[in-house]
């Protein structure tokens, strides 16, 4: 397992990755699928991303984005290609998986919901979760009283940040995230942005971040993926916007508007007028 | 929606003491109207002061709170065996689509048979005793608990299962955290439908041959024409559905005191 430095740093590798989905019997009956049954839903990924790295993926709604997260976190299984995970210690990388719309579980309190990991994994105790929830509420500003409350008493934000802070508690490697702001209104983002940013920077994890909003991605990412209609990564634009930049500082960079009018160019081309 | 609800609700918390027992008084004020002095009509109808007299006489001799406790112990009994024994069956057909799509025409079958059809045969498999009536309420509750809790089974919420798949839970694990609680919803309006039907079929087992119980009060003084007999029975009936399914609602409103946001 050990290898050099630089690799040893990786968190993830997908080489030569494809993927199509098995035509159902149903579509294949009224002939929709017809046309996609040959082609690959995803093809050609080859992806390397380090630990404390965030990468976007941009791309038209239908293009496989989330197809490739669903494949890196084990939901489908490749159909030709490799996906590694690669943590670096003797424990097995973990994923973290945030979804547009959390996926709390309603009946369950928000500390109760935090506390799957707990329920999951034999070697956290509850007095260790316990504390590692208190610390992880006082890097989102959250207050403690939520712990009571539903799932359904809290705010978007708040329910993002809660299913952060769920997914923190099996200590991942990998963070994938699947347009996971976009369902919040704009300073709500913002601030998540910025609070989910240093994160993964301070704690040295890697982020992988789905998502069709171009600002966003320049503003978070330290590479942006372009991922084209046949499911192709086709370009990659690395953001470079200071050492100690945020979400927020970056959008006043100068740099941050040429950047996005690239991104905006290229992406044009692909997905058409 | 909400403005007009919330006006409903206020005007009947104020006055719901009166508005809500209207109907019933006006229904036996015209009963009582039309059965009045006329003997013909009362050996048909009965009438409502026959029916108190008959209700005093029943209550006072016990025999009323004894047949209403029989019946209520059988529709009970079988209730929890079919609710419990379906949701188990039904809840367990989540770990295979192969048996749940082979038990799936003997399920309709089951839901299917009218329970009159088996109770000749479950009486004398299980006697006239309180066995054959518990049965039948079991068969008329465990389909419906079997349906429910199984379509609960299978409408979870596909970002639950994607979320404990990837915490790498296990497929028990991810029975236990999400698939039973999330089905709750459904295995408790399975209740409030079964709770009807162990009723009926504790009902319909009495009536066919039983020594005791509603049914059986019920038979016995519709073939000697005693109508205020029959009635205070029915009026049992209906008292019994009533509290059992309030019951259902307080267990309900515990058991998924998170949905009320």
């Amino acid at each position: 397992m050990n290898s050099n430095a630089p690799a040893s740093s990786n968190v993830l590798r997908v080489v030569e990755l494809h993927f199509k989905y098995a035509p159902s019997p149903e579509k294949l009956k009224a002939g929709g699928q017809t046309k996609s049954l040959s082609a690959w839903t995803v093809q050609n990924i080859d992806l390397t991303v380090r630990a404390g790295e965030i990468v976007c993926i941009l791309g038209a709604s239908g293009c496989g984005k989330s197809t490739l997260l669903h494949l890196i976190a084990g939901l489908l299984s490749p159909g030709q290609g490799t996906i590694e995970l690669l943590s670096g210690g003797a424990q097995q990388g973990r994923i973290g998986y945030i979804f547009q719309q959390d996926a709390l579980f309603p009946w369950r309190t928000v500390h109760s919901n935090i506390m799957l990991a707990a329920d999951l994994l034999p070697d956290l105790s509850h007095t260790e979760a316990d504390q590692l929830i208190k610390q992880y509420l006082r890097t989102f500003n959250l207050n403690e009283t939520i712990l009571k409350q539903y799932p359904s008493e809290l705010s978007g934000g708040m329910r993002q940040r809660v299913s952060i802070i769920q997914s923190l508690m099996f200590n991942p490697t990998l963070f994938l995230l699947d347009e996971p702001f976009s369902a919040l209104d704009f300073f709500t983002k913002l601030k998540l942005e910025t609070e989910f940013y240093q994160l993964v920077k301070e704690k040295n994890k890697a982020a992988i971040i789905v998502t069709h909003d171009i600002e966003e991605s320049v503003a978070m990412a330290d590479r942006v993926l372009l991922m084209n209609e046949d499911g192709r990564l086709s370009k990659e634009f690395k953001i470079d916007l200071g050492q100690d930049r945020s979400p927020q500082s970056a959008r006043g960079n100068p740099a941050f508007a040429s950047y996005y009018n690239d991104i905006w160019a290229e992406l044009k081309a692909v997905i058409g007028p | 929606m909400t403005s007009s609800k919330n006006l409903a609700q206020r005007v009947l918390g104020r006055a719901g003491l009166i508005l809500y027992p209207l109907p019933l008084l006006i229904f036996i004020l015209i009963w009582y109207v039309l059965t009045k002095d006329n003997p013909d009509r009362q050996f048909i109808f009965s009438s409502p002061l026959q029916v108190w007299q008959a209700f005093i006489k029943l209550a006072a001799s016990g025999e009323l709170l004894k047949n209403t406790g029989v019946t209520v112990f059988e529709a009970l009994s079988g209730f929890l065996l079919g609710t419990t024994c379906g949701a188990i069956v039904g809840l367990s057909f989540w770990y295979s689509k192969i048996v749940a799509r082979i038990a799936h025409p003997y399920i309709t079958a089951l839901a299917t048979i009218p329970i009159f059809a088996l109770a000749p045969v479950v009486i004398s498999w299980f006697g006239i005793g309180i066995w054959s009536k518990i049965m039948l309420a079991f068969l008329s509750t465990v389909a419906v608990a079997i349906v429910q809790s199984y379509q609960g089974a299978m409408s979870i919420e596909p970002r639950f299962l994607q979320l404990m798949h990837v915490a790498g839970a296990s497929r028990w694990q991810i029975f236990r955290i999400v698939v039973v609680p999330s089905s709750f919803i459904w295995v408790l309006n399975a209740m409030r439908l079964n709770i009807g039907l162990a009723l009926l079929g504790a009902f319909i087992g009495e009536f066919i041959s039983s020594e005791e119980g509603l049914g059986c009060m019920i038979v016995r003084a519709s073939s000697l024409f005693d109508m205020a007999t029959v009635f205070v029975g029915i009026g049992a009936l209906i008292v019994v559905a009533l509290v059992l399914t309030a019951l259902i609602d307080q267990l309900e409103r515990r058991l998924l005191s998170w949905r009320r946001n």
